[in-house]
């Protein structure tokens, strides 16, 4: 037994020496004990940031509900540029929640009862009897929107295509749905879609609230099941798909030389002037969510960044923090939307480069955030296609 | 060195090991079924990456049922005695084909066990407390010569050493990674969860593994510290296996260092079962010893000496590569490089007409698996070999000369990202070669 002593004590010496070596730095870890507290941090990511995300938007759905019924029961010039207003409001606040695809929201597939664009107006293609296009829908009277083949007709982009581009300028908009043989059908439609964005929107926000937020918090591993990892899965897969490709790659060809470039596929094609406020709006709420800026007061908590700060991830050869180079590139994608034409549409047909230019920039942050970041926490990424469909 | 070919054991050690590995086998097996892997891993997936020069393994569709099922009855009967020249030969076949029908799914402790079985192949380990022994009388023994057991404990020992051997990096030693990244992953673990909050925690635990790979093979083969170490090597299985999802190889490690504890203890744990069943005293007592004849002990001496060199040399073959190891992995498997590197990557693949110029971004979720392209995307072989099978599928679906190019994206044990694969090389027509990949860009630290 002599032997096994003697080993046993070297190799405990061995440990306290490293112990005390590195006690020093004990100190500063304890100073942030909070920053990798999961705990703390999907408390505050639900109480500060989804939470009055989703209130936010309810109060624009309710408004722009409600200026869609005076539309309706009343469609005038009037009504009609107040629901318009209403809906480019709901739409931009939209971008805001879309990227929390976790919970409720993941359950219900959210987005694609609101945002799948290109919206499509007359489908030619046929499943079980129907085609699902928005004049189809508005012929039959009684479609399906919990369709998945009714996804591109409804929500935010068919009723951009209503309100905006169902007619060559406001006078012939309004005719459709006063003088025209169906107008009545189409502004049933109407009703249709924003009940429905109602009653999805509403389940998801009130499953939130009733329980799920607990549930929320309190799973605190990083299995694929857990919270940090549905909600960072989620995140990173609206940069991928639907800002990076969808916003910005998609409509500028950066997917496929067939054709070069498709510029009626960019968000809010027909209000014409909106989709690169809402490209900014939903790349600003990464950002803010990233960095964990409340919704309430606007003060930074505990979020990615205080996490990969408390976890120290930071590249091993410079020493400098991830979190600051993620920050420094979405910096650069800020600064370089900015510079887009408020139209998208014409950015493309005119200065594809610029957009080609906020492609690569996004594609760049892109694999920060699913490589580097991913990899730092631990997470496993549970989905792994980068499409842009 | 005549004299120690010529010495005998007890057939106990081997008989017990035998049995163990046998059930631990069959239960792996029950497990990774009743989870879907089969249908997940070997059924559902479009494409596969065979390993170089076994292309002709390929996957049998649902018929890998029928393979799984021959595995697990060979296990079952590997693991009473049955049938045992036989079952050991299917055991080791099966499992081993199964292995290789797809890269994405190779981990040490699968090739551990498949060198295992084919050294036991070769082994007595049917001589005593198994039905071959109790059906024929002439097999029966209670003494095996001394080498056999100790080639399985030289087995085991070399996967220990080499698994050591491999954390003398400065990742390991000097960063503590990747245990840093993992560690405070489980900090929400109870009772120890937050030891992981503790800067020192995965020095302590990577060194700690470090010196417990290292000595533990010694510790174990010498009598006095044999008990200490084997409570060190559960406390470190069973701590690995909470920490990590690393499924049955902490249990397969904790039944098989069994084999290095002394006769007595195998032939008092034997008799138990022995009484339990009813088996005659005769059947635990028997004095006959088993030898192989001369010639046959001089064939397979001399395959193991080959088997054994192989295993030396197969770890450092990654010498003769140029780049570091981790970040080109050439000459990465096979050599015990056991939870070394926490490596993420990303890899989007243009194929481009050379003759019309259209091109497309690929959707790799069209061809590969979740588990497929996590794996492809980190490991240059398996890059080339899905850009090959981009290749054919474009030249079928009207690209008269497909060019395939990746932007690929990796992080290494917490390192910022950085390019791995040259995009500017067309990868249709590199080919796959044991020689080095100029195309793996380099790596400097």
């Amino acid at each position: 037994m002599k032997n096994t002593n003697l080993l046993t004590a070297k190799i405990l010496l061995l440990f306290v020496i490293i112990f005390f070596s590195c006690s020093k730095d004990k100190d500063n870890t304890d100073n942030n004990v909070d920053g990798f507290d999961r705990s703390t941090m999907l408390t505050f990511i639900a109480d500060d940031i989804i939470l009055p995300s989703y209130a936010g938007f309810k109060i624009k759905l309710d408004a722009m509900t409600e200026k869609s019924n005076d539309f309706t029961t009343n469609p005038t010039s009037g009504t009609l540029s107040a629901f318009r207003q209403a809906w480019v409001e709901a739409y931009t606040e939209w971008q805001k929640v879309e990227l929390f695809d976790v919970g409720p929201a993941e359950r219900h597939t959210l987005r694609n009862f609101f945002n799948i664009y290109p919206t499509t107006i007359h489908s030619t293609t046929t499943i079980n009897g129907t085609n699902n296009g928005i004049i189809e829908n508005i012929a039959s009277g009684n479609a399906n929107l919990n369709l998945p083949s009714n996804y591109t007709a409804q929500g935010f982009p068919a009723l951009d295509y209503l309100l905006n581009g169902i007619g060559e300028g406001d006078d012939a908009i309004l005719a459709e749905y006063t003088t025209s043989t169906d107008a009545n059908a189409k502004l049933a439609y109407v009703n249709k879609i924003v009940d429905q964005m109602n009653s999805k929107f509403n389940q998801t926000y009130n499953e939130w609230t009733a329980g799920y937020r607990d549930q929320f918090v309190s799973k605190t591993s990083l299995d694929i099941y857990s919270s940090t990892s549905l909600l960072i899965n989620g995140f990173v897969l609206n940069y991928e798909r639907y800002i990076r490709s969808g916003k910005i790659g998609i409509p500028s060809g950066a997917m496929s030389s067939n054709p070069t470039a498709y510029p009626s596929d960019v968000e809010a094609f027909y209000k014409k002037d909106l989709s690169r406020t809402l490209a900014i709006t939903a790349h600003q709420a990464s950002v803010d969510f990233f960095n964990g800026k409340s919704v309430k007061t606007g003060v930074e908590g505990n979020s990615i960044k205080t996490y990969l700060d408390a976890i120290e991830a930071k590249d091993l050869k410079s020493g400098k923090p991830l979190a600051d180079t993620l920050n420094g590139q979405f910096k650069a994608i800020a600064t370089a939307m900015n510079g887009l034409n408020p139209d998208l549409e014409t950015e493309v047909r005119t200065n594809n480069q610029a957009m080609i230019a906020v492609y690569s920039k996004l594609q760049t942050a892109t694999r920060m955030l699913k490589v580097d970041m991913t990899s730092a926490m631990s997470i496993t990424i549970t989905y792994t296609d980068n499409d842009g469909d | 060195m005549k004299t120690y070919f010529e010495r005998t054991v007890s057939a106990a050690p081997l008989a017990v090991f035998r049995i163990g590995l046998g059930f631990m086998l069959l239960f792996g097996l029950i497990r990774f079924w009743s989870k879907g892997w089969i249908e997940d891993l070997y059924i559902n997936p479009k494409y596969y990456f065979p390993f170089y020069g076994f292309e002709f393994i390929v996957p049998l569709g649902n018929y890998t049922y029928l393979l799984f099922a021959v595995c697990g009855l060979s296990a079952l009967f590997f693991a009473l005695g049955l049938f045992y020249r036989l079952t050991s030969i299917s055991l080791f076949l099966s499992f081993t084909y199964i292995e290789l029908i797809d890269k994405s799914t190779y981990l040490n402790h699968y090739y551990f066990i498949s060198m295992i079985c084919l050294l036991m192949i070769f082994l007595p380990a049917h001589a005593f407390f198994s039905i071959d022994a109790k059906i024929n009388k002439n097999l029966h023994s209670g003494y095996v010569p001394g080498w056999t057991l100790d080639s399985i404990k030289l087995f085991v020992s070399m996967l220990y050493f080499f698994a050591a051997i491999a954390k003398i990096n400065s990742d390991w030693l000097l960063h503590a990674q990747p245990l840093k990244i993992w560690l405070i992953a489980r900090n929400d673990m109870p009772l120890i969860g937050f030891l992981f909050n503790y800067k020192w925690t995965p020095y302590l635990f990577s060194w700690f593994g470090f010196l417990y790979d290292l000595t533990i093979p010694f510790l174990l083969w010498n009598k006095k510290t044999r008990l200490s170490a084997y409570a060190a090597v559960i406390v470190f299985h069973l701590l690995t296996s909470l920490l990590f999802p690393i499924g049955m190889f902490p249990y397969i490690m904790i039944v098989t260092t069994l084999i290095f504890f002394s006769e007595d203890f195998h032939l008092k744990l034997l008799s138990r079962f022995n009484k339990l069943f009813k088996g005659s005293e005769e059947f635990i007592s028997t004095t006959n010893k088993c030898s192989f004849k001369q010639l046959n002990q001089k064939v397979i001496i001399g395959v193991f000496a080959l088997f054994f060199f192989v295993q030396i040399v197969l770890p450092f073959r990654y010498l003769l590569y140029p780049g570091k190891l981790f970040w080109t992995e050439e000459g990465f498997r096979f050599s015990w490089r056991v939870m070394l590197i926490e490596k993420s990557g990303y890899a989007e693949f243009k194929v481009i007409d050379a003759i019309s110029g259209k091109w497309v971004i690929v959707n790799n979720h069209e061809f590969l698996t979740k588990l497929q392209e996590k794996m492809m995307a980190t490991q240059p072989d398996m890059i080339l070999q899905y850009a090959h099978i981009l290749r054919n599928h474009y030249e079928k679906n009207g690209f008269e000369k497909p060019q395939v190019f990746v932007d690929s994206y990796v992080t290494l044990n917490g390192r910022l990202g950085r390019v791995l694969v040259d995009p500017n090389i067309d990868l249709a027509s590199e080919v796959e070669s044991f020689n080095h990949k100029s195309w793996i860009l380099s790596y400097n630290d």
